[in-house]
């Protein structure tokens, strides 16, 4: 989740802190406050399972890389396909899935642009997988 | 209690009316929401010969770092265009482009009150009879702004107009030029859809349109009936291809989870509705490119609004909102609009 839910909750504390000073515009107050809330709520729906989907979101992304550089002999692709999440904290596994999500980003360019067969399959496999990295961060209420 | 701003702005009033005795400003309260603008709404007392006056207004000022950074003059000045046309807006009273009344610009208009506006009232009672009606309106309202004359209307007075064929690539230039300097992390699915978007354009329009720029369930005021009283937040306006806002209008995200357009109407009830008001046609095709355009914007805007929160611009907890809420089910719709999900 970008902004980053520690750094967005302690600006919730503060905020609420604020709050509770009076003479603050009633309205601006609730309806930050409301926001404030709704934010909360959206954090408590994901925090729980945010480091388990990243763990396999990365493995994900690994196997698809691992496909790429055989398919294009990419020893970069190949280097990422055997990595392995090794610090369990949300922060790192970002920043790991950062990483991962740019190399298959460029990858699936690289592959609409390929004419073999093996490439189409490839190609319907990375759809499968942000198809299902959408289903990941699926929280209750979404309009889509 | 006194509101900071209260006292500023009836001293910026006064100075604008005049003729006016013992002006003041009183019950002046923040309408939430308004992550571009900060919107307040007002009341303007005053005496006139003698007699006292009142009237309801609406402050809308620039924050200080905003969702979308818009000219809030072509805002302005596309209010008082369709004044007294079949499209119902708002009066607009004055701009302010300095900051020294209130140390952003702004301007004040007329609030048209008695009025909903939030999608959220819309799914529950007295709302939920009227919303075939309300989506016919709405589409029927957009038709008439495709339709308008944007020369007669005086909007290429304060609005570039490029050629016909470049308004497809000039959106698109725009918007992935805001995802490149605000995104923060890889967005593999909103890039998929801008080479597929580049790969694929749409045909050029017959003609030059105003576009609101921000068409969608939320940005009107209704009433219990269906009733359309006035079109809000043309803050996006630009002179472009009538689809956009055609599109703009059916991007999944403003569903609302329903599977109708705009969460009010099948789509080919409003797109019928926009046809017969606008006298165009909408051809399938061009639609559906600025359907995927219009996921790509919105995909820029909720990623902007997350970047000017993390550059501490504006801490507010709506720059959070459209992130956290909105990032993922837009690639959703990107998904969906590419027959992917």
């Amino acid at each position: 989740m970008t902004p980053k839910v520690p750094e967005v909750i302690a600006e919730i504390a503060g905020l609420i802190g604020r709050s509770l000073v009076p003479g603050g515009d009633p309205a601006e107050v609730g309806a930050n406050l409301g926001l404030s809330a709704a934010l909360l709520g959206l954090a408590a729906q994901r925090i729980d399972g945010m480091a388990q989907a990243l763990v396999e979101e990365n493995r994900a992304v690994r196997a698809l890389l691992a496909r790429g550089a055989e398919l294009f002999g990419d020893d970069g692709w190949a280097v990422l396909s055997r990595g392995a999440d090794e610090n369990f904290r949300i922060s790192a596994l970002e920043r790991t899935n950062a990483e991962l999500r740019g190399a298959l980003l460029a990858l699936h360019e690289r592959v609409e642009q390929a004419v073999e067969e093996s490439a189409r399959a490839l190609e319907a496999a990375i759809w499968d997988e942000l198809r299902a990295s959408t289903e990941r961060r699926l929280v209750i209420g979404s309009p889509v | 209690m006194t509101h900071p701003l209260e006292p500023r702005l009836a001293a910026y009033l006064a100075g604008k009316m005049p003729h006016a005795e013992d002006l003041a400003v009183d019950q002046l309260s923040r309408i939430s929401g308004g992550a571009s603008r900060e919107t307040y709404r007002f009341r303007l007392i005053w005496r006139e010969r003698g007699e006292p006056r009142e009237r309801r207004l609406i402050l809308r000022r620039d924050p200080p770092a905003s969702l979308i950074e818009t000219e809030r003059r072509i805002e302005f000045e596309a209010y008082r265009a369709f004044r007294n046309t079949p499209v119902p807006v708002p009066e607009m009273l004055y701009l302010e482009e300095e900051s020294d009344a209130l140390d952003h610009p702004f301007f004040i208009a007329e609030e048209i009150s008695g009025y909903q506006a939030g999608p959220g009232t819309l799914w529950t009672e007295p709302y939920l009879g009227c919303h075939a009606r309300l989506g016919r309106r709405k589409w029927e309202i957009l038709g008439e702004i495709s339709k308008a004359d944007p020369q007669a209307l005086g909007m290429t007075a304060v609005l570039p107009a490029g050629a016909p064929e470049d308004c497809w690539r000039r959106e698109l230039d725009h918007w992935e030029g805001v995802l490149d300097a605000d995104q923060t992390e890889p967005l593999p699915i909103v890039r998929a859809a801008i080479r597929w978007l580049r790969a694929n354009p749409p045909p050029p329009p017959a003609r030059l349109s105003v576009v609101h720029g921000d068409y969608r369930t939320g940005n009107f005021l209704y009433d219990t009936e269906g009733g359309v009283h006035g079109i809000l937040d043309w803050e996006m306006c630009h002179l472009g291809d009538p689809l956009e806002d055609l599109g703009w209008s059916f991007n999944p995200v403003w569903s609302f989870g329903r599977e109708l357009v705009g969460g009010l109407l099948p789509r080919d009830e409003a797109i019928a509705a926009w046809e017969a008001a606008s006298g165009l046609k909408a051809d399938p095709g061009a639609l559906r490119w600025w359907e995927l355009m219009g996921c790509v914007k919105g995909q820029a805007i909720w990623i902007s609004s997350g970047k000017a929160w993390i550059d501490g611009g504006n801490r507010e907890p709506i720059m959070v909102y459209p992130p956290w809420a909105l990032q993922n089910a837009q690639d959703r719709a990107i998904l969906k609009v590419m027959g992917r999900l």
